[in-house]
């Protein structure tokens, strides 16, 4: 699905799923437990909620630490992954998910200063 | 409303059997010429209807209530705590809380017709009074209302100012069971856990409420030692000798002080035992007595005969302070901590306890105070399970020995909270420091962090600094350099400030984030940055998009702090304008021009020796050698510092150069860019615009 990263794709948290159901948008959550049969996983966002993963090609390496998620929200507010990549530890530095969630929250706050539509057409 | 009064209390408080909160009337209210320190104390004469008694002392924490009006003859009261006490062989009954139910406007007049409940050495003189006549006398009926009995008998034997524990300083009625911390005048501001100077009871913290009064144990005669001992709890200024065993909780250091009454010298330290928590201060020689004597966690038995100020100790001429070694059953300190994520709601200025580990810890730096004495300071960064972190500054003493290994818990008993940088704390000198205590919140705590608390990354209440420390960061952004003119004399908001408008913060600018009014509450005599005429301070975090290699590197003098440029001669000798003299070396040193650029703008700037080697990560001899060598490797230096992103602290200013005055931006400072500490000012900086708007 090449053409889900030609359309922009929101930064969301859990709490913002249910207003993109059936729209490509971006997930951030660290790795809480993945599926014996590796097609799924559960992410938890910087407020600690988790959301299921949904892949289509079982996952072929260990998953750990924080992931950032690109697919679609299915009705059942779970994510179909289109493309994945894991935020390796660099230099010490932990991502640090709360402060990515408050960033997260403030793109959604003001609208009008984030416009993804304009982007969208632009 | 009517008020049943509490018939019998009268006869049981003289007997001193314990009476709940009994309600009386108040008979007669007599003013005694102040003591030695010149208060007034109130003798009150109070009723239940059946006896009257006239030895209620109203302690002067009360006395508002008679000043106020509160408390007048025929007004009825419900005592909530007295104490029985001794003056000058005469008995007492301290009224330490009491509340006024109803005043004597509703009561209207006498309750019952009591009799007088003498002493011994009462003289009875009756003088007759008419009452104000009312309709309504609540209270036991059965009786009429008569001319009160006043006694005018004054008992002025008992009043003699002869009790050693002068009373209290000012008013205030502290809520009961409560001390709210309050500042001493020049003392250090006493701790909310622990009593207040000159207010309120002694710490609540194993507290029973008790109304009936208490056998206070006064020991007779000064030179008898007691072998009663006293709960602190009992304490108060009118017993005098008394014995106290406890177990030292805070002991502070030795402060010296002069002023124009001359010099002296106090430690203080506060004890505790099964009843509460007391503050003893110990002043000029005292201080070398029992200085070494005091040690924290050990157990004194202390014996006074003088009290200065309620509920707080002052150590006399007589007092001894003996270490007692059997401590079964005296229990050992308690505190109540703030979470770190609790102190934004703290008032600054409040005295709070904390505990938390040190993540990390600046070094000791010397600063000169304002007095011009040099000082001592450390940063600590504290971290607990709330998941907060905050900055505490060390002083003095505490500043040097502390030790930062292996992220300790440390405690501070004492702290200050203060509005510098958003929250941070200060241990000042009458906080005590433990590291690593032996308590059960440390143990919680150590043990939280080796499981969670270490990969954290919790968010600081206080800004980040720059390293000086000593100053809030002057954040602009590029864009804002070229729009605001910063750096122009005399334009507008580019304007540079005096040291003296700086410290009154008077043109603070509201609008723009400048030099924000709490540099005043800095006793630091650091010259300020801005007081350069013309020079404009201010800190970016920006990337570094090029950097000019080509002349990034001249030949200066050799000569110690002689930076010229030096000129070749023929003979292969460098020859120095400014020193006038010839050199055979010279000294590789760097003057690089960058670009640096932010979402907004870019600008030039120069970085010279320090700066310059912090960027490129080597020093001037260094990449002067690999120029002269190694081409490629020299180029690979500049290479890697391309788009690298670092907070710089600059410096934009007008500067003449050949007739020609051209705004230069000089780099005094290179920083490595914490992205989440960046992060956190930006949303907070979104969400203070959001709430302005």
């Amino acid at each position: 699905m090449s053409t889900i990263l030609d359309a922009p794709r929101p930064r969301v948290n859990f709490s913002l799923l249910s207003r993109f159901i059936c729209k490509p948008v971006c997930f951030v959550g660290r790795v809480e437990k993945v599926h014996s049969t590796g097609k799924t996983f559960t992410l938890a966002d910087g407020e600690g909620q988790c959301v299921s993963v949904e892949l289509n090609d079982a996952l072929e390496e260990e998953l750990s630490g924080i992931v950032e998620v690109i697919g679609i929200v299915s009705n059942k507010g779970a994510i179909i992954a289109s493309t994945f990549t894991m935020l390796r530890e660099e230099r010490g530095i932990l991502f640090d998910l709360e402060l990515y969630n408050e960033a997260v929250n403030v793109i959604h706050d003001f609208p009008q200063h984030y416009p993804f539509d304009a982007a969208e057409s632009g | 409303m009517s008020v049943n009064l509490t018939a019998g209390a009268i006869e049981a408080l003289f007997n001193e059997c314990p009476v709940e909160n009994p309600v009386l009337q108040v008979m007669n209210i007599r003013e005694y010429p102040p003591g030695k320190q010149g208060h007034t104390r109130y003798r009150l004469k109070l009723s239940d209807g059946v006896r009257s008694l006239s030895c209620f002392l109203l302690a002067s924490q009360l006395n508002h209530l008679k000043e106020a009006e509160l408390l007048e003859p025929n007004c009825v009261c419900m005592l909530k705590k007295t104490i029985s006490s001794y003056l000058a062989k005469k008995r007492v009954l301290v009224v330490l809380d009491m509340d006024v139910l109803q005043t004597a406007a509703d009561v209207g007049g006498k309750i019952g017709n009591p009799a007088q409940l003498t002493d011994k050495t009462a003289d009875q003189q009756e003088a007759h009074r008419s009452t104000s006549s009312s309709d309504e006398i609540p209270g036991p009926s059965g009786y009429d209302t008569r001319s009160s009995c006043e006694n005018s008998g004054i008992k002025s034997s008992l009043m003699k100012s002869s009790w050693k524990g002068s009373p209290v300083k000012g008013p205030g009625m502290p809520p009961p069971m409560k001390a709210s911390p309050v500042k001493g005048p020049g003392m250090p501001p006493p701790m909310q856990a622990s009593p207040v100077k000159a207010f309120g009871m002694a710490s609540p913290v194993k507290r029973s409420g008790m109304p009936s009064p208490m056998p206070a144990s006064p020991s007779p005669g000064p030179s008898q030692s007691p072998t009663k001992l006293t709960p602190i709890d009992d304490l108060n200024p009118y017993v005098s000798n008394w014995t106290v065993r406890a177990r030292v909780t805070n002991k502070s250091d030795v402060c010296n002080w002069s002023n124009s009454r001359g010099e002296g010298k106090l430690f203080s330290f506060e004890v505790m035992d099964e009843s509460g928590e007391i503050r003893i201060t110990a002043f000029n020689s005292e201080v070398d007595k029992f200085f070494s004597l005091v040690e924290q966690n050990k157990l004194p038995i202390k014996r006074f005969t003088s009290l200065k100020n309620d509920y707080e100790i002052t150590l006399g001429a007589n007092s001894r302070i003996v270490p007692c070694d059997d401590d079964h059953d005296v229990p050992t300190v308690h505190y109540d901590f703030v979470p770190i994520s609790q102190l934004e709601a703290k008032d600054p200025e409040s005295i709070i306890n904390v505990i938390g580990v040190c993540e990390e810890a600046g070094e000791v730096s010397l600063i000169t105070t304002k007095a011009g004495k040099p000082l001592f300071k450390r940063a600590l960064e504290l971290t607990d399970a709330s998941g907060k972190t905050v900055t505490l500054t060390l002083w003095g003493d505490k500043a040097q020995r502390f030790d930062a290994s292996c992220h300790p818990v440390v405690a501070v008993k004492g702290a200050r909270v203060s509005a510098f940088g958003g929250r941070s704390l200060s241990a000042p000198f009458s906080s005590t420091l433990m590291v690593n205590p032996d308590i059960p919140e440390a143990f919680e705590l150590r043990a939280w962090y080796n499981q969670v608390g270490h990969g954290l990354c919790s968010q600081s209440l206080t800004e980040v600094r720059s390293p000086n420390g000593e100053f809030r960061t002057n954040w602009k952004s590029l864009s804002d350099v070229k729009t605001e003119q910063l750096g122009h004399d005399g334009k507008g908001r580019g304007e540079c400030w005096s040291l003296s408008q700086l410290s009154t913060g008077q043109e603070a600018g509201h609008t723009l984030n400048w030099l924000p009014a709490n540099r005043r509450a800095h006793r630091d005599k650091q010259p300020h940055p801005q007081s350069h005429l013309g020079a404009y301070y201010f800190s970016s975090v920006a990337t570094v998009v090029y950097a000019c290699k080509e002349n990034a590197l001249y030949r200066a003098c050799p000569a110690g702090s002689c930076y010229k440029k030096v000129q070749e001669r023929d003979d292969g000798r460098y020859h120095c304008d400014k020193c006038g003299k010839d050199y055979p070396v010279f000294k590789y040193r760097f003057m690089l021009s960058v670009n640096l650029a932010d979402f907004g703008d870019n600008m030039w700037a120069t970085c010279f020796q320090e700066t310059a080697e912090t960027l490129l990560g080597l020093n001037a001899e260094q990449l002067g050698h690999l120029k002269d060598t190694d081409e490629d490797a020299f180029n690979e230096v500049f290479q890697k510092v391309y788009f690298s992103s670092h907070i710089f602290r600059n410096r934009v200013k007008l500067e003449m150069y050949n007739d020609e005055c051209r705004m230069r931006v000089t780099v005094m400072d290179v920083l490595p860019l914490d992205h989440r500490q960046y992060s956190r000012r930006l949303l907070n900086s979104v969400r203070a615009l959001a709430r302005d708007n």
